[in-house]
């Protein structure tokens, strides 16, 4: 296995100001257990101060730094060099920003644009369960979490909508499916109705097309497409059923 | 079973890699998963079947002048057309089971998606051969009435099945009878590729098809083969549009357009089944 590799990154740029993209070729030593979070750190740092990209934890849990590397979506601090040589067969990488919102900046998206897809879902306790009468609070049992607890570990990296056979154009999208959805199987929540009329809606799992690139991608490893099935087969009740 | 199993795995081993290194399936394999790389030819193949629909509905309004019928038909003998023909099938056979495979899925909760898709393909590959054996012999006989029947008897059991299982779920009416029509074209339309093929007569002779025709039962066959087929394909068109179009007003008027294209040719196909 070698130490080092010589990597060419051709990376998308855009400028706002100008409002010109264009691709940009660095040609950088690196060795074999760098991240390409860290590539792009030793760009600023050597070659290019201007190049824009993201990042926050950069332990694989906050998503804010997923990119396209060779067309596939995937998390910029998971993917090390001698993993991407080897998957890709190649020492070349072509980098983009994910589709899923307008660029502000090279590898930059807007992810507050994204997220609004996200939001219409509600992805949060809507009407919570009652507490028990001594006040505590509520306790979900390990059976009660085991058939949506993989679901429960998305973090909205935005891989999944970037990779799906649907786009991102009418559809809300796998990841805000899949956060109605844990929201549906979880026991705490009451409101079920609001959630199935956006879930059956018109931009909702109607629009998916099962090509399971969703649950190719995602870089926790959660089978999206068997959640967004089970939407589809009934699961979780009829919008217009009564509370 | 198991003597297919790996004769299947051993054909896998030897095309999956020569599949992986062409260009464009190279690219979307390895980045987004086979499934999806069927789901794309899917939607390939679904868009030149509604064209294929259409041009078909048209080449048989012509059976209003069976002469007219008779000599538009002659060019259907060429060997191109007939290999063309022959072709067809796999388009057919694809869609029809790579669609059963995603309602199992995604409405059956059958979650062993791999298996699927080998048998989806070992199964293409033995319709595509026999229907070729038929076309080659082009000697088989059966009477319209007991083969559409039986065929219809057989249709009907997906038809049950899907509806009963999707009929109560939340999805848009529209998505269900996509799903339910399907079903139905799931049987008859590969069904009805085979009874064209059986003898060269029965798709090419004016005489034989209008005769054929002048059954009620095969008459009501052939109305529920038009507007499912018209509406699944439209539906189909109108699904893949509205992942290109973002604007409502313009989603609508996709919809005015494919329900318009739609309707017409219901009505030239109906038409022309009812007079004939």
């Amino acid at each position: 296995m070698e130490e080092n590799y010589d990597l060419t990154l051709i990376i998308h740029r855009y400028d706002p100001d100008t409002k010109r993209s264009w691709k940009q070729t660095y040609h950088l030593n690196a060795g074999r257990i760098l991240r390409f979070v860290d590539l792009f750190r030793k760009i600023n740092e050597e070659e290019d101060p201007g190049l824009a990209w993201n990042s926050s934890c950069e332990h694989g849990q906050c998503g804010s730094c997923s990119v396209k590397i060779n067309g596939k979506p995937l998390l910029a601090c998971e993917l090390l060099v001698e993993n991407a040589v080897e998957y890709f067969g190649t020492t070349t990488f072509e980098i983009e920003p994910l589709n899923v919102a307008p660029v502000i900046r090279d590898l930059v998206t807007d992810i507050e644009k994204a997220y609004k897809r996200v939001d219409k879902v509600k992805p949060y306790i809507i009407q919570s369960a009652p507490l028990s009468e001594k006040g505590e609070a509520y306790s979900i049992t390990p059976d009660e979490m085991a058939p949506y607890i993989n679901a429960t570990r998305c973090i909205n990296c935005f891989c999944c909508a970037s990779a799906c056979i649907s786009s991102h154009r009418g559809f809300l999208g796998p990841n805000a499916m899949l956060a109605s959805i844990v929201r549906l199987m979880d026991p705490r929540e009451m409101e079920k109705i609001e959630r199935l009329r956006v879930l059956y809606s018109d931009q909702g799992v109607c629009r998916c097309h099962s090509s399971h690139a969703c649950s190719f991608v995602c870089p926790k490893e959660i089978d999206v497409a068997h959640f967004i099935a089970l939407a589809k087969e009934g699961r979780f009740g009829s919008k217009s059923q009564k509370k | 079973m198991a003597i297919t199993d790996s004769v299947i795995k051993r054909l896998e081993m030897w095309i999956l890699p020569r599949l992986a290194q062409t260009p464009v399936v190279s690219i979307y394999a390895g980045t987004r998963g086979w499934p999806f790389v069927i789901a794309w030819i899917h939607r390939f193949f679904g868009i030149l079947l509604v064209i294929y629909v259409l041009f078909h509905i048209y080449t048989l309004s012509f059976l209003e002048t069976p002469a007219l019928f008779d000599h538009k038909m002659k060019f259907f003998r060429f060997f191109l057309f007939v290999l063309l023909e022959w072709l067809l099938a796999i388009p057919v056979i694809f869609h029809a089971l790579n669609g059963s495979r995603l309602v199992l899925y995604e409405s059956f909760g059958f979650r062993k998606d791999g298996l699927m898709i080998r048998r989806l393909l070992g199964i293409s590959v033995a319709y595509v051969f026999f229907l070729g054996l038929w076309m080659l012999l082009g000697n088989q006989t059966v009477t319209p009435l007991f083969f559409w029947l039986t065929v219809s008897i057989i249709a009907v059991i997906p038809v049950y099945l899907v509806t009963g299982k999707i009929w109560k779920t939340g999805m848009p009416v529209g998505w269900k009878l996509q799903r339910i029509t399907g079903a139905f074209l799931l049987i008859s339309i590969p069904a009805h590729l085979l009874f064209m093929h059986l003898h060269p007569s029965i798709g090419h002779e004016s005489d034989v098809v209008i005769q054929r025709m002048q059954n009620t039962f095969i008459r009501f066959v052939d109305m529920a083969l038009v507007v499912s087929v018209l509406y699944h394909g439209g539906y189909g068109l109108l699904a893949i549009a509205k992942d290109y179009l973002e604007s409502k007003p313009l989603q609508t008027a996709c919809a005015a357009i494919i329900s318009l294209v739609m309707t017409v040719f219901a009505w030239i196909g109906i038409r022309l089944i009812l007079t004939v």
